[in-house]
């Protein structure tokens, strides 16, 4: 039972990424951040380059992360505040 | 003095009486004897021959209020003797020449104020989910690098 496994979470895309996806916020279907990942950049390519960080309901993961629904996952651009 | 979830953010710029207001508030407190203001005022860069009219700034708002929290516990634990912490940040444009980060520290002496408002500095350009668009007089812009 695939759909069992499958979350739908929000995603939320910032900075100079948002100008790769052309939008900032929408919900997808996803187990854990690297299929997440691997969705994303197989929709943007564009995405491969770039250097970011994720955040999983607002807390930045280091590692792959299971995901749960209506978990929040953000990409997040090099911080440039100030 | 430890303030809750602040909303750091404000819309465009800093003005520079609110900067002057928030300074005379401290008045009332008279075990202060030290402040330590940082001001980032935005730069007219100059990339290749396009000038730098401004920064629009965006954020992940929700997350910046979470890690700002964290951090303001971490500056308060470091360095116990701080009196009191206040950090504006601009959302929106601010325009070259205005200022869009305000941290202001306050201790019973200099040192503290002054290596905490450093530290608090430091960490909310690595630590914070804020980015700024660079705008350049023909419309067109690139996206700021914090060094």
């Amino acid at each position: 039972m695939l759909n069992q496994t499958l979350k739908t979470v929000t995603i939320k895309v910032f900075g100079q990424l948002a100008d790769i996806t052309g939008r900032a916020e929408w919900q997808l279907q996803a187990d854990d951040t690297d299929d997440l990942q691997t969705q994303m950049q197989t929709l943007y390519p564009a995405l491969r380059t770039k250097n970011y960080l994720i955040a999983v309901n607002k807390t930045l993961i280091s590692e792959n992360t299971i995901l749960n629904d209506e978990d929040t996952v953000a990409l997040l651009p090099p911080f440039a505040g100030g | 003095m430890k303030d809750k979830r602040k909303n750091i953010f404000q819309t465009g710029a800093i003005p520079a009486d609110f900067i002057a207001t928030s300074i005379q508030k401290h008045a009332t407190n008279k075990t202060i004897g030290a402040h330590s203001l940082f001001l980032g005022q935005v730069r007219a860069d100059a990339i290749a021959d396009k000038t730098v009219e401004g920064i629009e700034y965006t954020a992940y708002e929700e997350m910046v209020m979470e890690q700002m929290h964290q951090l303001r516990e971490g500056i308060f634990e470091k360095y116990p003797d701080l009196t009191c912490m206040h950090v504006h940040h601009s959302l929106g444009m601010v325009k070259a020449g205005e200022i869009c980060l305000f941290v202001f520290t306050s201790s019973k002496h200099r040192k503290v104020a002054i290596d905490a408002c450093e530290e608090t500095v430091e960490r909310i350009k690595a630590e914070l989910p804020i980015w700024g668009k660079e705008w350049f007089e023909d419309d067109t812009h690139q996206w700021k690098i914090n060094n």
